[in-house]
């Protein structure tokens, strides 16, 4: 680490249509250190690095590269200057090659050697320094993939090296681990450390504190939109960081036993018949209580979204059956028969399949309870009743950043955005709740509302099923784990579960002992 | 450590801190995304649009050879305030209403209607049937002929949206292409079987007086206030009922819809016949409002306009009658500057294109700000 700063922002100031994003914010990066910006989501992390990557202007502060005032036009323009930026979000054209892509970021001009001879010899260069650059960083990446084909984690790593083959020193990570499981997350905070020890500046934005403990060099804290304090990672508690995060103490969760009741939902034997012969469902069989949270725990691809998309009634073939108590196969049950039988869905994917982003706040709300006729009948929407419904709920269920019930919904934060699902999902007093990973990308404070509202679902009697491949999720909210490996539930653990039996069958490949394989636990309670 | 990028970097900042104030022309401007713009600066910058469009459309009439002075005084004065140009406005409007109307509706449930013309043909060859075949007394020979001409168009539109929802066919493809098979049997019929035998001209036998549209009072024809009526209806469909919600649903986004419980494929389908029946009223209103009969060429530029009305006004439909009126009253005009100024009738098109584009463009401005940067360098 050296004393010089790579980046300093200094009193920057940004709103959007009145609403103050950053408000005075200060921020310093050096150059070899790995730089955490911490924050709730919300507190105005993203809108600060998109001023320092160029993609907004400020209204008033200063940015300096190297103790020297820049302006920035654009993110092309902070590429001259060796800012590169990797969003949560990414960026790259899906058709394209992982060359094609890292070609589109290159800066273009006269002299720039990638730009010399033939476009096939500058893509087999390229394609050469993409290989080159991977073995450098650790990792091993084919640049003539197209990136529709490449995971979540491969598709960051290809962001990642069109930054750096751009010419970037000054690395922004938006939320990278948001998106990926915890050895890929080691493996990524690692590899960025040591680009960091080269020289260079790294800034990790994120709301996980395990990722400012152990992979920063300092982290600064941003709430509310200004930056609260800067400081050493190692001369702080975990306890002292959530506190300065939230503002005040987090609420603690408090585990407090279930009573469960009968059965409510048994799912029998799932099969799908996937692309290549091995199918993503491979009998999945499990059963679930009234009163009790149910979590299927496991590493992210062994069918858990597939898992989801069934019991929630999206679109998936797949055989077996799911059946509910009082009705019979659910499968059969249309969207609106789901509602009537007071079915909460809760998908991973709030904007893909949750919530019209383009769409009103009051509007994505109301469509939970239209067919109940509590809105009019279908010849007469009562928009008045729906409006005051919304904003009941909108205040219940402590949804914030909702400036008017016109609002689109787009622009709440993730973790309201969810509250507003819930908010949604639950206007019926639920009685099956199916959660899929409900606090991806929640900070401290929402997770511990959406996981509150999951405990006093299940406390009034409602069936609640939890998929998650946050095992730290699943362990604090289940009072029954089921393990799910390669499609099927290998392995079911009772409350308190042994964290280390859990990771085992999670990772084994199908030759579990007969300890840890109790599927028929459900049966001889 | 950072040996070989510092150098660049003190250079360039350098340059930035040199240089505080520049020339107007090479300062700097940097786009920003809009996040989300209240209604009424939407709302500005569309009509700001449309002035430039009006703008560019005026000076274009006036190389073509109409006296300045005149613009105000043939688009306006002479179309709304001529008793009978207003009428002939008017009557101009009414199937402009409704296709407009039926673009929007078809264009609320992301389905591509390109089939109007087809849509309304068959509209009108329906009506047409009830009257060569004498179907019902003649007090309900015109409810009779409407009712045909909404059940054939919706009828030329069924085939398409089931393709789409069954077989994924592209719709822009499909209604197109059902727009030359309807074309051509018109021409089969108007040229074989169902030519006038009194001319022996390619178009139909003369409707009945009892099945031709009645003018009403003031001379306004009964078109006028059947347009009104169905516009209401739309209205209350996309604006009451629960059905424009949904529609909102499946428009913004159709895989949270079906999630979330709206009855996605009923929509689709429901809304894009509507689309259709409301294409084949126009073709009703024309034949046996204007022409009194069944001929090669009554459709012609309505399909476009229709497409056209519901973009301007952005799937609005009480934008889309202001905007039908403002196409009839060009319509009308256009006819005028003809007989007056020799201006060829493609004029009209012309300008409705230019109008088009500029309220297109217009939405880059909704889209992003442009803000200019402070002190930057060149």
């Amino acid at each position: 680490m050296s004393n010089l700063n790579a980046i300093q922002l200094t009193g920057v100031s940004k709103s959007f249509d009145g609403f103050m994003a950053l408000s005075q914010a200060d921020f310093t990066a050096k150059w070899g250190e790995v730089h955490a910006l911490l924050g709730e989501n919300g507190a105005g992390k993203s809108s600060l690095m998109n001023i320092a990557a160029g993609l907004y202007a400020p209204e008033s502060g200063s940015l300096f590269i190297n103790d020297n005032p820049v302006c920035l036009t654009g993110p092309r323009d902070a590429s001259r200057y060796h800012i590169g930026m990797v969003h949560q979000h990414f960026k790259l054209v899906k058709p394209f090659t992982v060359a094609e892509n890292i070609q589109l970021g290159l800066p273009v001009g006269p002299g720039n050697h990638a730009f010399a001879g033939s476009h096939r010899q500058r893509l087999t260069a390229l394609e050469q320094r993409i290989s080159d650059k991977a073995a450098e960083l650790g990792f091993t990446i084919d640049p003539r993939k197209t990136t529709e084909s490449l995971s979540v984690a491969e598709q960051q790593r290809v962001e990642i090296l069109k930054v750096l083959l751009a010419g970037a020193r000054i690395l922004i990570l938006d939320e990278p681990t948001a998106v990926l499981t915890d050895q890929e997350a080691e493996r990524l905070l690692e590899t960025v450390r040591a680009f960091a020890r080269q020289g260079a500046a790294v800034i990790l934005v994120t709301h996980k504190m395990s990722d400012v403990k152990r992979f920063a060099d300092r982290v600064t804290v941003m709430r509310g939109g200004r930056t609260i304090q800067t400081l050493d990672p190692r001369s702080v508690s975990v306890p002292e960081l959530v506190r300065l995060t939230v503002g005040e103490s987090a609420p603690a969760s408090e585990y407090r036993p279930a009573t469960p009741g009968e059965v409510r939902l048994q799912v029998r034997d799932l099969r799908s018949t996937g692309a290549g012969g091995h199918g993503a469902l491979n009998g999945v069989t499990l059963s679930l209580r009234a009163g009790e949270i149910y979590g299927v725990a496991g590493v992210g691809g062994n069918g858990q979204s597939e898992l989801a998309n069934v019991l929630m009634g999206l679109p998936e073939p797949c055989q077996g059956t799911l059946d509910l108590a009082g009705f019979g196969d659910l499968r059969r049950a249309s969207p609106e028969q789901r509602r009537e039988l007071r079915i909460a869905s809760i998908p991973a994917d709030r904007y893909g399949t949750a919530l019209a982003g383009e769409l009103s706040v009051a509007e994505n709300f109301g469509v939970g309870q239209i067919h109940s006729g509590r809105y009019g009948s279908f010849f007469n929407l009562r928009r008045k009743r729906l409006e005051a419904d919304a904003a009941e709920a909108v205040s219940g269920f402590d949804v914030q950043g909702v400036r008017s019930l016109k609002q689109k919904a787009a622009l709440l934060s993730g973790g309201n955005a969810q509250k507003l699902v819930i908010a949604r999902e639950f206007s019926r007093d639920p009685q099956l709740v199916l959660v899929h990973s409900p606090s991806r990308g929640l900070d401290v404070r929402a997770t511990a509302a959406v996981h509150g509202r999951l405990r006093a679902a299940r406390d009034a009697g409602a069936a609640v099923l939890v998929i998650s491949e946050d095992l730290d999720e699943v362990l604090a909210l289940a009072d029954r784990i089921g393990v799910m490996n390669a499609g099927r539930i290998v392995a079911e653990f009772d409350r308190p579960a042994d964290r280390q039996a859990i990771g085992r069958a999670m990772v084994s490949h199908g030759e579990l002992s007969h300890g840890e394989l109790n599927l028929e636990g459900v049966n001889h309670e | 450590m950072n040996e070989q990028v510092r150098p660049v970097m003190l250079e360039q900042a350098a340059q930035a801190t040199e240089r505080p104030k520049q020339p107007l022309l090479s300062r700097r401007y940097a786009l920003e995304i809009r996040q989300q713009l209240a209604w009424h600066r939407q709302a500005a910058i569309i009509g700001l649009a449309l002035l430039l469009g009006l703008g560019i459309s005026a000076a274009i009439l006036i190389a073509a050879g109409v006296p300045a002075g005149e613009l105000l005084n043939e688009f306006v004065i002479l179309t709304v305030f001529d008793a009978q140009s207003l009428k002939a406005v008017l009557f101009q409007a009414s199937p402009m209403i409704l296709v407009g109307l039926a673009g929007c509706m078809a264009f609320r449930a992301k389905f591509w209607n390109l089939g109007l013309e087809g849509q309304m043909i068959w509209g009108a060859i329906g009506a047409t049937a009830i009257s060569l075949f004498e179907v019902g007394p003649p007090a309900l020979r015109l409810p009779l002929m409407l009712a045909a001409a909404i059940f054939c168009g919706l009828l030329w539109a069924l085939a398409p949206v089931l393709l789409k929802l069954r077989l994924k066919v592209n719709e822009i493809i499909s209604t197109l292409m059902l727009n030359y098979l309807a074309i051509n049997f018109l021409l089969h019929l108007l040229y074989g079987s169902w030519k006038d035998p009194k001319s022996s001209f390619p178009y139909s036998p003369q409707f009945q007086p009892f099945e031709r549209l009645p003018e009403l009072f003031e001379g306004i024809s009964a078109a006028v206030p059947l347009a009104v009526v169905v516009a209401l209806l739309a209205l209350w469909f996309l604006g009451i009922s629960r059905a424009g919600l949904y529609l909102r649903f499946v428009d913004a986004n159709p895989r949270v819809a079906g999630a979330v419980g709206v009855p996605v494929q009923k929509m689709i389908i429901g809304t894009v016949l509507i689309s259709g029946a409301m294409a084949g009223i126009a073709g009703f209103l024309v034949t046996a409002g204007q022409e009194g009969r069944l001929t090669q060429s009554f459709y012609q530029g309505y399909g476009f306009s229709g497409i056209l009305i519901a973009f301007l006004a952005r799937n609005n439909p009480v934008a889309a009658l202001v905007v039908a009126l403002l196409m009839a009253m060009l319509f009308v005009a256009g006819r005028s500057l003809q007989v007056f100024y020799q201006i060829p009738f493609s004029m009209v098109q012309l300008i409705q294109a230019i109008l088009v584009i500029c309220v297109a463009s217009s939405d880059f401005f909704i889209r992003h700000r442009i803000r200019r940067v402070q002190g930057g360098e060149s």
